[in-house]
Parts: structure tokens; C-alpha cells; sequence
């Protein structure tokens, strides 16, 4: 499950990345793209605005299938305040372009790709691809929801992949 | 094989719809090989395959009958035979284009060529402006019409074809758009049915000297020198007539492991009437698209020399 749902953040970050490098964060000291896996860094209080958050949600398992069947949800929520030049008062226009960034990455006619492993990337090894591909749905917008001064959304994808023998 | 995927039930998302046309005097379908051609680009089908786009509600029907043939008594089934071959085949267009009308129209599919002022009102079209003649140097995807290329304007539709001259029988270039039973009147009538139709991109124009650029090549490829040009308002459905459209049809189902599920049919013939399926959509409004059922004909295997009605390939992942 785990290479499955790492597979699906480098897919979706780098097709972010694509359509808009300007797109970053400052975490933990290090400019990055705008796209993190919240169970992958430190616990905030503090949602950070003008990227995308992936947040995996409901699992369930189709174990019929010749080899398991994984179907995981995956949450993005991504908010923004508007740029302080602006007053905030293009906080809408920012998370329309939010908005269309994910359409365009996660709705791209090719959605699946090969499985990796980057189980070896902590010992300075590449990713291994696997046997099997990973694949999801349509991604659904949630509606715009009002936090204070930010314009926040809470986007989701089924995310599907089949549990290879002997992965964890 | 992967042999991890290789047995795994294909997970499909779309089906993508591919059309070849079937040589109608000739008898001759296009006949699709997936072991050389299987793995092809999905947006770049080989020549002829022409790609129309995603479908919807892809429905393949078995008709065969298999009976058996008892002896005995009491009577137990000694053998079985196949009594009749039959399979039908129907869906909806995502996308809406000349030949998908066409092809859901099921009959001649009419061209609103562009009218000449003051003629009578006709339900298909009423009597054309007079077609403009091909110059040298005409191709596929640029037409030579000298200065009457000022007449056209980009993004408009034209019909490239021979006019109508008491031809009897399959008429239209490339492929056969409708069948002539009795004499015409119409000199225009060729250009009506045709699908040799393309949509103009630029225009250039240099004295006297004047041609117009398609967006795809014509179906029909180079223009014959007595091909002319009529514009184009829209396309026009009717319900009724004689003629059947017949294509060679090639369906593709791509799973998510690379592998592909390829539907094969040589001879699809229409085998339903003008018809759209309305598909609720947010705000009150209704998608309108395009239904097409066909009736698969039979070809012979020259592998076996048996008679089939439709291929299905598996082509697995590598």
C-alpha cells in the first residue's frame, strides 16, 4: 500500500511541478514544490496556504481478485488567502488557479502509472519499479469553504493499485 | 506476459472507437491486424483507421444460436451445431463530428451545402451555390480555387467531391456515402452525401491566386482534377431511406497494466434509425449524444477460411 500511495504523490507532484514550478513552500528550511503528504511531515497547527495537502482517507481491500485489490481515498485540501499585494481580494482568482492546476494534473487522459518502490531512496538507492501500475478515478472538487480570510477546498481521488506478493 | 498482471481482469476506463470505410463495390473491408498493429498510439491510429473519439455505453451482443442435435431414446444430445451467426454492437459518441453523424444517421448523411439566393426551401438543402473547380496543385489538405478563395471564410466547413452526372449505384469518393437507385437531377447531389468533407484553417490569397487549408487531410486523399468544392452550413439526419452505412470498426479498451482489449468488426452495418440519448447534466441542461447500434456482416478467416463476424484480441502488457 505504501509504494502505491508514494507512487501517486511523485506522479501528482511532478505533473504540479509542470504546469507551475512558481508553485513552492518553505518546510522545514528546505524550498520545495507545493505538494505534501501530511502524515509524511511533522505535526502543525497550522495548515499551510497556496499548496496542495494529500491527506489518505478510507481503504478498502477487494481480496477476490487474484492478487488484492487496494482502492485507497486520497483527500487534497489546499486553501489560500490571496496575495497580501492585492489586499486578499484575489483570493478567489488564486484558488481557481489552484483549482485548475489539480483538474489538469489529475485528470490528465493517462491516469496510471508504474508502481515504484522507494524503499531504497533512505540508503541512497533509486527507486525500483515494480510489477504492477497504479491507477485512479476522476478527481471530485469539494465545495469552497470560508476560513477566516482564506478560501479553502478539499478535492478527492481513488486511488487503485493490486498488493504484490511479499509488499507491505 | 507480466506474469503478475497477466491474469488480471482488465480494468477499463474508456473505449475508444476507430473507423475504416469498406470499399462497397468491391465488397472489400479494412481489416484491422492486432498482432502487427495492436499496440498503436491511441491518438495516431494506422492508415486508414480513422479515431472518433471516446464512446459510451459500449454494448456488444452475441446473437449466435447453438442447438443441439439429440438421438436415442431417451434422446441425449449426440453433438451441437451453430444454427446462426449473429452479433450486434451499439454506444454512444462522446463527440460529435461528420462522421460520427454519419455513422449514427445509419443512411446517406446529408451536407447543407451552402444555398444560392432565393431557392426553394428543401428539408436537406436547397439548390447549391455553383461548386468552385480544383486548380493544379490541389492536395489532400490544400485546395487550389484561384480567386474564389476569397469567397470562404476560415473555420468553415467544405465538401470536396464530383458532381452527380446519372451515376447509378455507390456514390462518393473515399467512401461510399449513399446508393443511387434512379437517375438525379441534382449536379450537387455527390457533394451532399459525400464524406470527403474537412474544415478550412487559413486561407491565403496572392492576386488572382487563392487556396484554402484543411485542418486533417481529406479522407479521400488527393482530389481527383474533377473534384470541385462546395461550401458547407451543417450536416443533416433523416429518418428513413434506403441505403445502409457500412464501416470496418475497430474498438480499444486499454486496462491499466498496458494491456489492451481490441474489438475487431470487418463489416458493421447500421442498424438503427436517427436517434440521440440525453444524458441529464447539472443546471437543467442535457447532454445530447450521438447513439449508433450496428449489425455485424461476416468475413472469411483466409487463416481457417471460416466465417466470422468479429475479432476480439487480447493484447497483454510486455
Amino acid at each position: 500500500v505504501q509504494n502505491a500511495k508514494d507512487t501517486f504523490y511523485e506522479v501528482l507532484r511532478s505533473r504540479l511541478v509542470a504546469l507551475n514550478s512558481y508553485r513552492t513552500i518553505v518546510l522545514r528550511g528546505v524550498v520545495r514544490p507545493g505538494v505534501l503528504v501530511e502524515e509524511n511531515e511533522l505535526i502543525s497547527a497550522v495548515d499551510l496556504p497556496d499548496c496542495f495537502r494529500l491527506r489518505w482517507a478510507v481503504m478498502s481491500v477487494d481480496a477476490k481478485c487474484a492478487l488484492p485489490m487496494v482502492t485507497f481515498e486520497c483527500a487534497i485540501d489546499y486553501e489560500t488567502a490571496g496575495t497580501a499585494m492585492n489586499g486578499g481580494m484575489d483570493r478567489g482568482r488564486a484558488l481557481a488557479a489552484m483549482d485548475a492546476e489539480l483538474q489538469s494534473a489529475g485528470n490528465a487522459t493517462q491516469r496510471s502509472s508504474p508502481k515504484m518502490n522507494y524503499a531504497g531512496l533512505a540508503n541512497g538507492l533509486a527507486p525500483v519499479a515494480m510489477n504492477t501500475s497504479i491507477w485512479w478515478g476522476e478527481v471530485a472538487f469539494g465545495k469552497t469553504v470560508i476560513k477566516d480570510d482564506r478560501l479553502a477546498r478539499t478535492a478527492t481521488v481513488v486511488v487503485m493499485s493490486y498488493q504484490e506478493a511479499g509488499e507491505l | 506476459v507480466n506474469d503478475v498482471t497477466g491474469m488480471m481482469a482488465p480494468m477499463v476506463g474508456n473505449v475508444s472507437a476507430y473507423f475504416a470505410p469498406v470499399n462497397r463495390v468491391a465488397g472489400q473491408a479494412t481489416i484491422f491486424d492486432a498482432a502487427q498493429s495492436g499496440a498503436f498510439a491511441l491518438n495516431n491510429p494506422p492508415a486508414p483507421w480513422i479515431g472518433l473519439g471516446w464512446i459510451d455505453g459500449f454494448a456488444r451482443k452475441c446473437g449466435t444460436k447453438i442447438e443441439s442435435v439429440r438421438t436415442g431414446a431417451p434422446s441425449t444430445t449426440t453433438f451441437q451445431a451453430r444454427t446462426e451467426i449473429e452479433a450486434t454492437v451499439s454506444f454512444s459518441f462522446e463527440s460529435w463530428g461528420k462522421l460520427q453523424l454519419a455513422l449514427a444517421a445509419g443512411t446517406q448523411q446529408m451536407n447543407l451545402l451552402q444555398v444560392s439566393t432565393g431557392s426553394t426551401p428543401e428539408g436537406s438543402g436547397g439548390a447549391a451555390v455553383t461548386a468552385i473547380v480544383l486548380q493544379a496543385g490541389t492536395t489532400a489538405s490544400v485546395l487550389q480555387v484561384g480567386s474564389a478563395a476569397a469567397t470562404f471564410v476560415v473555420g468553415e466547413l467544405v465538401a470536396v467531391d464530383v458532381d452527380y452526372l446519372t451515376q447509378i449505384g455507390f456514390v462518393g469518393s473515399g467512401v461510399s456515402g449513399a446508393y443511387v437507385q434512379s437517375v438525379l437531377s441534382d449536379v450537387d447531389y455527390v457533394r451532399r452525401v459525400t464524406l470527403n468533407v474537412g474544415r478550412i484553417a487559413s486561407i491565403a490569397m496572392n492576386g488572382t491566386a487563392g487556396s484554402i487549408t484543411l485542418e486533417c487531410p481529406l479522407v479521400a486523399g488527393m482530389p481527383s482534377a474533377n473534384m470541385k468544392v462546395s461550401g458547407v452550413a451543417g450536416f443533416c439526419d433523416r429518418e428513413g431511406s434506403s441505403f445502409f452505412q457500412e464501416w470496418s470498426a475497430v474498438f480499444v479498451g486499454e486496462g491499466q497494466q498496458g494491456e489492451r482489449i481490441i474489438w475487431h468488426y470487418p463489416r458493421l452495418q447500421a442498424m438503427s434509425g436517427v436517434a440521440e440519448t440525453n444524458l441529464s447534466g447539472i443546471g437543467g441542461y442535457e447532454k445530447v449524444q450521438l447513439s449508433a447500434a450496428f449489425r455485424a456482416l461476416p468475413v472469411i478467416d483466409p487463416v481457417d477460411g471460416q466465417t466470422v463476424v468479429c475479432f476480439r484480441s487480447y493484447v497483454a502488457s510486455l
